[in-house]
């Protein structure tokens, strides 16, 4: 019986072994990754919390799907590296944000982006040809524009870029443009994600500061691009515009955030508003509407408004004066309305152009996909269920600032693990347009926001 | 031949292994283990206690002693959809136990105790795996103690009613989606509880040879009530996450079984029998955490799970090679209450094949010393788990060798 026993035994543990599933079968399909470059503007080029740094760099898109296509055949894919976590410096770059406590004017304390401020990387060439040719601030037509790279236009008036100067092949060359790369770069394969600051420069300058590119220059202007990148047979993707005014930058502050809490506070309020300032503008306990700056009101002293419903307060807002000193409803220094200056405030109007041109630039963009048999990313559509929410490996993520989970601390920009999301979306319309099997991401490896 | 002896008896219970059905554990006696699980009309020893108290008295013997150990290993491999990355549950052995004693005050009277773990789960994927917020590891077990009476009418009916107390207890750990500069915040739940239901069965031996029983195990409510829950979260969020107790909810599934064997051959050398066992899986409709201090982060929240019914058919055989040595066949299929989309690697669960093979040796009369071997088949399942967006690919194979020691005298 012994003998049966150690059979069986031995049985138990001859059997022991793993189980084997077929490991993720990968295949190039009908493109050839060979030689990867990505094509775009903060949002390639791996930009984060308020700076290009390190770090963030490092969890860039094109860098993540690279890694993925790598396994499909690609090269080496080589980024214009920012060796501080800091980030760049140059006259105009802000500082780097972390999550930390913040201490407000009223002397509250609570958890916010703060700066975060170290040695940062001197701008200058990085002296090699780089695969992501994501440039901060771009916007389309920058790609055609001669000499994007050359420092001699970095002094004013400015129409240069200093994240391109960086990794310009001629930077002083003065009618290089940044199409001008793809030629030297050869790519057999390319994302392109382009256009978001042709509205997006406008909605951050508050619609005041800036301009909506015009679709058919738009259009145009892509046409070109996607040309160049295709002259010599490469196949890619390209992502369309989300609407970038659900993004938190645009979100975060309520548009009626003058919360009154006892009925006296309303009742004095009314009355400097309507009997002392001849505003007709009312109060209720709870929350109320900022006043906004508006310069066409018909008031002989005080050209304010209250806010409607679905306009939008930026988080670039002086949030002090917010808090402590009456901006939005009656300052505190001058007793008198003071509205939110318009560089702060996205007004219908000003919303309405940014979605009717978004809507514009998705058709065009969808119609050169076509045209050009290539692959899209509808990023418009991916930041519509973001914004609902969205679960992956019971990671919930959504819009929302910080506890959102997939945007930095700029508001902007997605966070790394936010980037593996994108970066799979990317992956999915490569493997549809092109029958390949490339493998998404594994979004758990890439952090999301750090917190103190 | 003191035919008393062996056989198993038992059992049906439903179900499997961890890594069967659900979270139920079939591993109640050797005996029974070497037949394919099956045992509701059987009844050659004390473990009849528990497989259907009905039977019990139908043990010849005044005493009747049975104790074992199983040693329940599962391989299971995790491949994720669409991406290349697969894990594998850690090594490591789970040991249901079982220990069963009845005594016969008058011939057609059996009181007994039974002691196993009929429902239980234990499985590590490691803290840094990509299902971490979903589960790292589980230690789940039930213990229940029955005290029970049977009685037989004649030879031919018997019944048996036992209480059932079951003691659980439970210690899970989770990964929480927010970051701190040494990684994801955890969750730690440890807890244990009691609570009781009923063990009822009927046993009938219309002809000589052929037997017949029925058995229904009562739910049992596992609620632990102020388990210790422990959040290692980011400094800044600790006021979100207090030290907390939780309230966890977990139903043991009430069991039907039906069996019939019947015994042939030259002295009945030969046994065959039969079991049909329906699974009341539908009470477990979520696993429910609900949090003492709550706060916008920390609430009650239910997890689903949504199981379905199931009925699980098995069939054994036996054959006594001698006085000395009998030997045992079975096999049986256990469909997964599991939906595919509610596919949780917290209970990676499957349709499965089980075989089985058993013997036991009598070196004196009335002792036998049992062997069994259980092989679940190495099947192979995709699935989401849809509340969480967690998908992939699982595949499994369980080895179960166990030992146990009857004596009845």
């Amino acid at each position: 019986m012994k003998k049966i026993l150690f059979i069986i035994l031995s049985f138990a543990l001859f059997t022991a072994c793993e189980r084997k599933i077929d490991e993720f079968q990968v295949s190039k399909g009908n493109a050839d990754f060979t030689r990867y470059i990505a094509v775009g503007n903060s949002m390639m080029a791996g930009y984060a919390d308020g700076a290009l740094y390190k770090t963030g760099q490092s969890y860039s898109i094109p860098n993540i799907i690279a890694n993925q296509l790598q396994l499909a055949g690609s090269g080496k894919f080589v980024q214009p590296v920012v060796n501080s976590e800091f980030g760049v410096e140059f006259n105009g770059s802000g500082p780097r944000f972390v999550l930390g406590p913040s201490v407000a004017c009223d002397g509250s304390v609570s958890l916010g982006p703060i700066p975060y401020i170290g040695a940062r990387d001197p701008l200058q060439p990085v002296g090699y040809p780089v695969n992501n040719l994501g440039i901060p601030g771009a916007k389309s037509f920058h790609l055609f524009a001669p000499g994007y790279g050359n420092p001699a236009f970095l002094i004013p008036p400015v129409h240069a870029n200093p994240y391109y100067f960086r990794f310009c092949s001629e930077p002083t060359n003065p009618n290089f443009m940044v199409i001008d790369e793809f030629p030297k770069l050869n790519p057999t394969f390319f994302t392109e994600w382009l256009g978001d600051n042709d509205v997006l420069s406008y909605a951050i300058s508050g619609g005041v500061g800036d301009s909506i590119t015009s679709p058919d220059f738009f259009g145009h202007v892509m046409s070109g691009v996607l040309q160049a990148l295709t002259a010599n047979g490469a196949k890619g993707v390209i992502a369309n515009i989300p609407d970038i005014t659900s993004i938190p930058f645009f979100t975060t502050i309520p548009y009626n955030g003058i919360v009154l809490t006892r009925q006296t506070l309303v009742d004095s309020v009314n009355y400097f508003m309507q009997n002392l300032f001849q505003l007709p503008f009312i109060y209720k306990l709870g929350p109320n509407p900022f006043l906004v700056a508006d310069p066409t009101s018909t008031h002989p002293l005080f050209k304010v408004r209250m806010m409607k419903p679905g306009e939008l307060v930026l988080l670039s807002v002086p949030q002090d004066s917010l808090k402590c000193y009456g901006m939005g409803i009656i300052s505190r220094i001058t007793y008198t309305p003071w509205g939110i200056p318009s560089q702060y405030v996205l007004t219908e109007d000003e919303i309405n152009n940014i979605k009717e041109a978004t809507v514009s630039y998705n058709q065009l963009i969808k119609g050169l996909a076509d045209a050009y048999e290539i692959g899209m990313v509808d990023m418009n559509s991916k930041l519509v269920e973001l914004q609902k929410g969205i679960i992956w490996d019971g990671v919930s993520m959504n819009t929302k600032f910080v506890t959102g989970g997939a945007f930095s601390l700029d508001g902007i920009h997605l966070n790394p693990r936010g980037c593996a999301v994108a970066a799979n979306y990317f992956i999915d319309a490569i493997n549809k347009q092109y029958g390949s099997t490339i493998p998404q991401v594994d979004i758990t490896a890439y952090p999301g926001v750090i917190y103190p | 031949m003191r035919r008393i002896t062996f056989l198993l008896l038992f059992l049906c219970l439903a179900a499997t292994t961890s890594f069967g059905g659900g979270y139920q554990v079939g591993l109640h006696s050797m005996r029974n283990i070497g037949m394919g699980l099956i045992g509701t009309s059987l009844s050659y020893d004390a473990s009849s206690l528990f497989y259907n108290p009905g039977g019990a008295a139908f043990v010849n013997e005044k005493w009747s002693f049975s104790g074992g150990v199983s040693f329940l290993m599962a391989r299971t491999t995790f491949q994720a959809k669409d991406v290349n990355y697969q894990a594998h549950l850690k090594h490591q052995i789970n040991t249901p136990l079982y220990f069963y004693a009845a005594f016969k005050p008058t011939p057609n009277l059996s009181v007994g105790l039974a002691v196993n773990t009929p429902y239980g789960n234990g499985l590590s994927w490691g803290n840094d795996w990509k299902g971490r917020y979903l589960i790292q590891d589980l230690k789940f077990s039930a213990f229940t103690f029955q005290p029970t009476v049977s009685y037989k009418f004649k030879d031919i009916i018997g019944i048996g009613v036992g209480l059932v107390y079951a003691y659980g207890s439970v210690d899970l750990n989770k990964a929480i989606p927010l970051q701190g500069s040494t990684g994801d915040g955890t969750l730690n739940i440890k807890g244990s509880t009691g609570n009781f239901g009923f063990n009822a069965g009927l046993m009938v031996h219309p002809v000589k040879g052929l037997s017949i029983g029925v058995d229904y195990r009562s739910k049992i409510q596992m609620k632990v009530k102020g388990a210790t829950a422990t959040f290692t979260v980011p400094t800044s969020l600790k006021t979100l996450f207090p030290d907390n107790k939780v309230d966890v909810m977990l139903p043991l599934p009430a069991n039907l079984d039906f069996g019939a064997s019947y015994e042939f051959g030259q002295d009945k050398q030969w046994m065959i029998g039969i079991n049909l066992c329906y699974v009341f899986w539908n009470t477990y409709d979520s696993l429910v955490f609900d949090f003492e201090t709550k706060t916008s982060a920390v609430s009650r929240t239910a997890t689903p799970a949504l199981y379905e019914n199931k009925l699980i058919p098995r069939i054994g055989v036996q054959y006594k090679l001698s006085d000395l040595i009998t030997l045992r066949v079975g096999g049986y299929y256990d469909p997964s209450p599991v939906k595919d989309d509610y596919l949780n690697p917290q209970t990676p669960s499957m349709n499965q094949i089980g075989m089985t093979c058993g013997i036991s040796i009598f070196p004196v009369k009335g002792l036998s010393i049992d062997a069994a071997f259980l092989y679940i088949m190495g099947s192979e399942r995709s699935g989401t788990y849809s509340p969480d967006n967690f998908a992939g690919t699982y595949k499994n194979a369980v080895y179960n060798p166990g030992i146990g020691l009857t004596y009845n005298f």
